[in-house]
Formats: C-alpha cells, sequence, structure tokens
C-alpha cells in the first residue's frame, strides 16, 4: 500500500492578493519559513499569477475583477484570508471556491497546513471534474452505443452483438463508446459507399474524413 | 511588534555594582526538569544554560547581570506552560530558556505568544515548525536525520526498523525517516513506539531478531531508549548480525550526557549531533553547548538594548553572526533555527569519535531544499528477472 507523502514544497511560488498590511508580512514570513517565492500584488494579480502554485486572497475586501479567470474557475489552489465573517463575504469567497482558509489576525502558524490542505483538495476537486467530464461524455454517448449494437447484430442477437462490441474496445484498447463510434462511422460508410457506386464516382468526400 | 513590556518584578532596573562595572539586571526563565525519564538530558541543559549565565555576570565588559527565575516541570508535560506563564507573571523575564521534549515546547508556544515572550530552545527536534516566538538553537531533520541515513543508507543498507517514544518526536522522525528509507530503495521492516519511561523491551527485540534489518532507527528517549540498547547488546551477543558494525542503532539526539547510563551497551552504535565533546572537552555534551551558546546570543543582543522584544531580535538575527563558544554562530531570521556543524560520532568508551563533520549547515526545518538524488545518489536500477 502506498502512502500519500507530505509533498515537499521548496521552490513553490504563493502570491498574496491582499493590501498592504501586516497580515501580508505574517504570512510571508511564514511561507518563507517553509521555503516557498511569495509575491505581494494588490489590487490585481499580475500576469504571473497564472503560473502560481498558490493564491492567497483577501476575502474582505476582494472582488471578481481582480482575478485573471471566472469565479471557481482558478487554475491552482486558493486559500481565503478571512477577517470579517460577513455572511455576503464568506459568500464571495465560496463562490471562487477556495480550498483553504486562513484566519486574520494571522499569527505564527496556520500557513502551512493551510497550504497542504488547499492543495490536497484542489488536487481531489480536479480528479473529481475530470471523472465527471468522462462520464458525462460517456453518458452522451449512449445512442452512438445503441447504433452500433443494432449495426453488429443485424437485427439478430443483441447480446451476442454488445460482447463483440466490448470485445473490439478491447482489442482496439479504446473505450466501448470509442469503439462503437468507429463502428458506426464504418457502417455509414459503407452505406455511402453502395450509394456512391450508384451515382458512378459522384460522391461526397466529407463522409470519408 | 511592539519592544518587549518589562514590568517591574523584585530588581527589575536595578543597577548593581560588580566590581567596577555597572551591569543592568536582566531576569530570564530557566524551565528545565529536575527529576523525571528525561533528567540527564534536562541536567545538560540546564548546566549549559546556568553555565553561561555565570560566566555572563563574571565578565566586566559585559554591562548586563542575568538573573535566572527558575521553575522545575519535574519532566511532566502539562506543568510546562503553567510554570512558564508563572514565570511572566511573577517577574520580568521575557526570555525562557527550557523544554526538551516537542510535547513540551508545543505546550508552551501559547503563553509565549499571549506574554510576548521567547524560548531558546537548546534540543534537537523534528522540523516543521518555525515560529516567532521559538529561537531553535540545536538540530532540525536536514542537521541530523538526513545526513545521517545518508551516511547510514550506503555503509549498511536501506532497509530500516524504526523505534520511538509515543509522543511528536517519535511520530514526524519515523514519518521523515518513512520517506527517506523509501527515497533510497529501502524498506521499514517495522515501526513501533513506546510510552515515555516503558522498559519493557522484549517485543521490540523479538520483531527486530525476526525482520534483521540493517538498522535501527531509535527515538526512544530516557530510560525506554537504555534499556533497548542493553537489550539489543545481548541481541548481539546471540547473533553476530546484531552487532553494531553490522547492523548498527543510530539515533539523533544521543549525547555524552546519557553515556554513563547506557554504559558499554552503546559502543559502536551511532548519533549525529552539532557538536560531540573532544578530550578535553569544553562542553559534556550538545545539549550543554548549545543551551550554553542560547544564553550567549541571548546575552549579545539584550547587552546592546536591554529592552529588545522579537522585532529587534529578529533584526539581530538578520543582520549578524555571533560568536559563541561552539564558534561564530548565524540564526535564519525567517525561520528563526541556527546553522550548525553536522557531526556524525561512534561510541567509543564514554565518547564519541567523529566518523565525518560538515560545518556551517544552513536549517531546512521543512525540508524544502531536500533532494533525494543528492542525497542518496542515483536510484540504483534493480534486475527485473
Amino acid at each position: 500500500m502506498t502512502r500519500a507523502r507530505i509533498p515537499n514544497l521548496g521552490g513553490a511560488r504563493a502570491f498574496i492578493l491582499h493590501r498592504p498590511h501586516p497580515t501580508v508580512q505574517a504570512i510571508t514570513r511564514q511561507l518563507s519559513a517553509i521555503g516557498l517565492i511569495t509575491v505581494d500584488c494588490w489590487p490585481e494579480l499580475p500576469p504571473g499569477a497564472l503560473a502560481a502554485d498558490f493564491v492567497f486572497f483577501d476575502a474582505d475586501l476582494g472582488f471578481d475583477e481582480q482575478f485573471p479567470w471566472q469565479p471557481g474557475e482558478a487554475p491552482m489552489p486558493l486559500v481565503a484570508l478571512i477577517g470579517s465573517e460577513a455572511p455576503g463575504r464568506i459568500e464571495w469567497a465560496l463562490s471562487h471556491k477556495a480550498d483553504a482558509q486562513l484566519l486574520k489576525p494571522v499569527g505564527n502558524a496556520g500557513v502551512y497546513s493551510a497550504l497542504l490542505i488547499a492543495r490536497q483538495s484542489f488536487e481531489a476537486r480536479k480528479h473529481l471534474a475530470g471523472e465527471i467530464a468522462s462520464l458525462r461524455q460517456r453518458v452522451a454517448e449512449r445512442q452512438t452505443i445503441v447504433r452500433a449494437v443494432a449495426a453488429l447484430s443485424k437485427g439478430s442477437d443483441d447480446e451476442r452483438a454488445y460482447a463483440q462490441l466490448r470485445s473490439l474496445a478491447m482489442s482496439w484498447q479504446i473505450s466501448v463508446e470509442d469503439a462503437a463510434r468507429r463502428i458506426v462511422a464504418m457502417t455509414s460508410e459503407e452505406g455511402t459507399g453502395e450509394e456512391a457506386t450508384g451515382e458512378e464516382g459522384g460522391d461526397d468526400q466529407s463522409y470519408r474524413a | 511588534m511592539p519592544r518587549m513590556p518589562r514590568p517591574c518584578g523584585a530588581g527589575c532596573g536595578a543597577l548593581s555594582f560588580l566590581g567596577s562595572s555597572l551591569k543592568r539586571r536582566i531576569e530570564i526563565g530557566i524551565l528545565y526538569s529536575r527529576s523525571g525519564s528525561y533528567q540527564l538530558v534536562s541536567d545538560a541543559c540546564r548546566m549549559g544554560a546556568m553555565r553561561a549565565i555565570a560566566d555572563i555576570n563574571a565578565d566586566r565588559s559585559s554591562g548586563i547581570e542575568l538573573v535566572p527565575v527558575e521553575r522545575d516541570p519535574q519532566s511532566n508535560a502539562d506543568r510546562y506552560a503553567t510554570l512558564c506563564e508563572d514565570i511572566f507573571r511573577t517577574s520580568s523575564a521575557r526570555h525562557v530558556v527550557g523544554c526538551v521534549t516537542s510535547w513540551s515546547r508545543k505546550e508552551t508556544i501559547p503563553v509565549l505568544e499571549k506574554a510576548g515572550g521567547m524560548l531558546w530552545y537548546a534540543c534537537p527536534y523534528e522540523g516543521f515548525e518555525a515560529n516567532e516566538h521559538v529561537v531553535y538553537m540545536h538540530a532540525c531533520p536536514n542537521q541530523h536525520l538526513v545526513p545521517l541515513m545518508a551516511h547510514v543508507v550506503p555503509r549498511f543498507g536501506a532497509n530500516g526498523f524504526l523505534l520511538g517514544s509515543n509522543y511528536i518526536w517519535g511520530w514526524e522522525m519515523n514519518r521523515v525517516a518513512r520517506d527517506l528509507i523509501a527515497d533510497a530503495g529501502g524498506k521499514v521492516l517495522g515501526e513501533r513506539y513506546l510510552r515515555i519511561g516503558e522498559t519493557d523491551v522484549s517485543r521490540l527485540i523479538a520483531e527486530i531478531r525476526a525482520t534483521r534489518p540493517n538498522f535501527i532507527l531509535n527515538n526512544l528517549i530516557g530510560t525506554s531508549s537504555y534499556a533497548f540498547l542493553a537489550a539489543y547488546r545481548d541481541l548481539g551477543d546471540e547473533d553476530a548480525a546484531f552487532r553494531p558494525e553490522n547492523c548498527p542503532v543510530v539515533s539523533c539526539n544521543l549525547t555524552e550526557g546519557e553515556l554513563p547510563a547506557i554504559g558499554e551497551t552503546g559502543k559502536g552504535h551511532l548519533s549525529v549531533g552539532p557538536y560531540f565533546a573532544p578530550r578535553p572537552a569544553a562542553f559534556a555534551s550538545s545539549f550543554e553547548a548549545s543551551a550554553y551558546a542560547s544564553v550567549q546570543v541571548m546575552a549579545e543582543v539584550l547587552s546592546r538594548d536591554a529592552d529588545a522584544g522579537p522585532a529587534e531580535f529578529s533584526k539581530a538575527f538578520a543582520e549578524r553572526r555571533f560568536p559563541t563558544r561552539l564558534g561564530p554562530i548565524a540564526i535564519d531570521a525567517h525561520s528563526q533555527h541556527a546553522t550548525l556543524p553536522v557531526i556524525i560520532g561512534r561510541i567509543a568508551d564514554g565518547f564519541f569519535e567523529v566518523v565525518s563533520r560538515e560545518d556551517e549547515v544552513a536549517p531546512d526545518p521543512y525540508l524544502s531544499r531536500y533532494d533525494p538524488a543528492k542525497t542518496f545518489g542515483r536510484p540504483r536500477l534493480r534486475v527485473v528477472s
């Protein structure tokens, strides 16, 4: 069994989006001790932030236009810096899908665990999103599978046709959905070919793509 | 950060005459246990701090006189925080030299934060902490465990058996060791913990005999450690595979101070630290030397500014190196950890013979500069049949 290992954060880049304030110094001190490179910025994230490993952002005075991405679509783990616990501000921080939080004033500790938690939950979220997208795509291919099974069974045994589809997918080393798409394309190609012969070369090449 | 408040206790701010020099009295806390299972280590630290205080007070060129305010937590982890609070409440002290276990240090930190105080911590610890109310004056993992493993793996093999007393030092040291052993291509053949003070080690010995590791990482403390080394020596007498030249017990916190309790049974085993006592020695162990250096560095800053608070100390760390009896010491201003020598020693007759030495190793408490390839060389390719 492999154990999830605590990642080495040395050399990682963290952007701190907060107005000049002792909070920024407290976070910077902790980040430097842990071995990260820090960049302070306010009121906007500079272009370099797109390549950051972590972004800390102020939940008290923050607004959507500060970020070069849509709310909730940050390409890296976010840590919300929460001072006032006003519900509207928490709602806004949630809309950006912060992966961890630090309460202000920031003292002598908390940054290390925030980094580890943010990174872990960001990775988990990304993994889940990828899995959901792939499942959605597969669900969208239901009709293709029905058509492929129909083409293979030629009106006789559906079960055997489905088993044949699965074994084709395995031998081609692709998903059942991709195999179904290939079979549907092949059958419609065959159909087009027959028609083309009838029309004596007047076929449309775009079908053969 | 504000400068340190100095509510006046008895004698605070008074000027005393010592010979012809005018010295300012400054109270400092001493928080070491005078009894309990890790008393030898605690006594060594206390001795270092007290010797430094005496030397500074006797030094006519120093403008300060340090007055120790002492409390004894009796090796009870729950008493450190309350006694530290007591020092802050009943005296003008804002600096405390003290704590041996990481458990007690972590218990004390909230009190230090509340009072704006500072702890000078003179023992090796497991890393992954950088509190601005603590100055870490002994080694952290890149100054003990990483170089120790880099030494042991090529000579004895990468398969280890991990031992620890059941609290944060053992847990965290063994966590780092698991990663290091994996990087070295080895296996952890067992990981066992004993309650602090437990001396029944028969099961550990039986497991080690059964799993036949290449080395044993010993994070047991005090009497548990002594009992283990004695039983392991008997195992080595029965089976040569468990003699120190074949399967050493390696430690990151074993010093001369404990050799009298270990006696002959420790001979040939390895330890790592920033100091091993030469003969004749200025200090009996690295604990004593580090506690001494702690008071020296503290006094150096306070003698220039008796009211220096955390901000002034941080500035001094960023700007200066400090002459100490251990040689010049730098303290990283961000992490407040000391740059130290890394020495690997082998236990001989009542002392450590130096096996390897590297000077001025900068602290890396979060192991953020750790590089497996540099530590263990390129991963060895295995033949796949």
